[in-house]
């Protein structure tokens, strides 16, 4: 045996590699997993909880935050409370949105509506239910009412009251007409508090406000009017298509006209319009388009925002 | 000491020096390593398995897919997927799916670590066994799951109408099924039936 050794040729001896390096492996996948933990605290906004009287066609972990067109939350869990009277809805903000947990923000949720006149959150038909929220300025705070419906944007605009015997085809953002253009529209309607009438109020764009004096003639324009007399014959007459669904409200200024009319005036809503009214035509200067609607179209000052 | 080895490559028979520690013996022909039992078996085994185990918990935790679906915004981990298979009457693929997904490989990594850990231990070399016979029994099955992968993918494509996002989960998944595949493939059985002067060698 020792003699056919020498024949076998010799191996070699080489170098061989450092097998602590396969360490750094397990420790790369736990500094990973680390960051992925690490991610979700830091990069995570606070939690609101966000209660509901009715959170219809919210989906636990599915459903949006949404403001201005972007994501910012999601919705986590839908949760009774203990009285039964409302719905606690967790929201996990972004951090980005992390600002709008303060107090005064106003939540609600997006739901399609089919109005007369006036259709809005169509896409929600498809996309479902979303929340939405007009951020306040307050406190920090993570615990908020929802609101059931759009909180009406506080604008410059000339609120005004109209009271008459009936409603009639009136309802809510039925347009109010100055020379059958709209000027504004209905924002609700409801019986006065001892019910012999019905106050409707209306909201005048600012830009029309001046031709509300506190002399006009309010009328409703609803509808279609049929005359027939011995002499003219039938005279039927409607002041547009919308308003014969819709309903609507048409006012004129005489020519001898007083102050413009205040915030929460109150106007007689006449059934027809007389026809002296309609001849009424005086010159009333009006404001000019606010500064504010100007500037939007300028890019907001990234640098320093509020 | 001299000894007469046989190349694994190229199958030259030769012989070999004893070498230093950090030393290798290469064949003499092909240059390829001389190895006893598999090279670093044991530490390989234990560090992929490990790291494998650390990907499995995110794997599990974190959502698979994030879907946008005309606005929805629905995000799935894996025992999600699963439990909505077996509310939807799924009951074999459910199955298929939390067996193949879900269990083997958890079973694969933890069945391996105890094999490379317990290994200088005199006793339970019956029970080392019985788990390598269990990881025997269930590879093949660990290896259907990146077909499965395979098929959620492309199901995923068909839709075009939804927005897929793939999440941290699959990411960490993928990383499971590779780093178990590298742990099998690092370990080297015959260590467990050496006796603790044969794997000194």
């Amino acid at each position: 045996m020792n003699e056919k050794l020498p024949l076998l040729p010799k191996a070699q001896v080489g170098k061989g590699h450092l097998n602590w390096l396969l360490w750094l492996i397990p420790i790369a996948a736990a500094f990973l997993c680390a960051w992925f933990v690490g991610e979700d605290i830091i990069f995570a906004g606070p939690t609101v909880t966000i209660y509901f009287e009715n959170a219809d066609g919210l989906q636990e972990h599915n459903s949006l935050l949404e403001y201005r067109g972007a994501t910012i939350g999601e919705v986590g869990i839908l949760k009774l409370t203990k009285d039964r009277q409302r719905v606690a809805v967790k929201v996990q903000l972004d951090a980005s949105a992390a600002n709008i947990a303060r107090q005064g923000s106003v939540f609600w949720i997006v739901r399609p509506e089919v109005k007369l006149g006036a259709l809005s959150g169509l896409q929600t038909i498809v996309s479902g239910n979303y929340i939405t929220v007009e951020p306040g300025n307050g406190e920090r705070t993570n615990q908020f009412i929802g609101a059931e419906t759009a909180p009406i944007k506080p604008v410059q605009a000339l609120d005004i009251r109209l009271l008459a015997p009936k409603l009639g085809s009136l309802q809510p953002l039925s347009p109010i007409f100055y020379r059958d253009i709209q000027v504004g529209e209905v924002l609700d309607c409801r019986l006065s508090d001892d019910a012999r009438e019905v106050v409707i109020h209306a909201r005048i764009r600012e830009e029309y406000a001046p031709l509300v004096r506190m002399n006009s003639k309010f009328w409703n324009a609803g509808g279609i009017n049929v005359h027939i007399g011995l002499f003219s014959g039938a005279n039927i007459s409607a002041e547009s298509a919308q308003t014969l669904i819709s309903g609507g409200i048409e006012f004129a200024t005489p020519a001898d006209f007083q102050n413009a009319a205040t915030n929460d005036a109150v106007f007689n809503l006449n059934e027809k319009s007389e026809d002296e009214w309609e001849k009424w035509s005086p010159a009333i200067p009006l404001h000019s388009v606010p500064e504010a609607m100007k500037n939007k179209s300028t890019l907001p000052n990234l640098k320093n925002p509020r | 000491m001299e000894k007469i080895v046989a190349c694994q490559t190229c199958g030259l028979v030769q012989q070999a020096d004893d070498v230093p520690k950090g030393s290798v013996i290469k064949c003499a022909r092909c240059h390829f390593q001389i190895f006893h039992r598999r090279v670093d078996s044991r530490v390989r085994t234990m560090a992929f398995s490990l790291a494998a185990l650390i990907f499995y918990i995110p794997a599990n935790l974190y959502p698979i897919v994030t879907a946008e679906y005309q606005g929805h915004h629905i995000q799935t981990t894996i025992f999600q997927g699963i439990s909505s298979l077996f509310t939807l009457h799924q009951y074999f693929i459910g199955s298929l799916m939390f067996f193949t997904s879900m269990l083997t490989p958890g079973l694969k990594i933890i069945g391996l670590m105890f094999i490379t850990l317990t290994l200088d231990w005199p006793h339970w070399k019956k029970a080392r066994t019985w788990v390598f016979k269990i990881i025997r029994i269930i590879d093949p099955w660990n290896m259907l799951e990146v077909f499965l992968l395979a098929i959620c993918v492309s199901m995923v494509e068909l839709g075009e109408v939804a927005t897929v996002h793939p999440g941290r989960g699959v990411f960490s998944f993928a990383a499971v099924v590779v780093l178990t595949l590298l742990a099998t493939l690092s370990f080297d059985s015959r260590l467990l039936w050496d006796s603790p002067t044969e794997r000194k060698l």
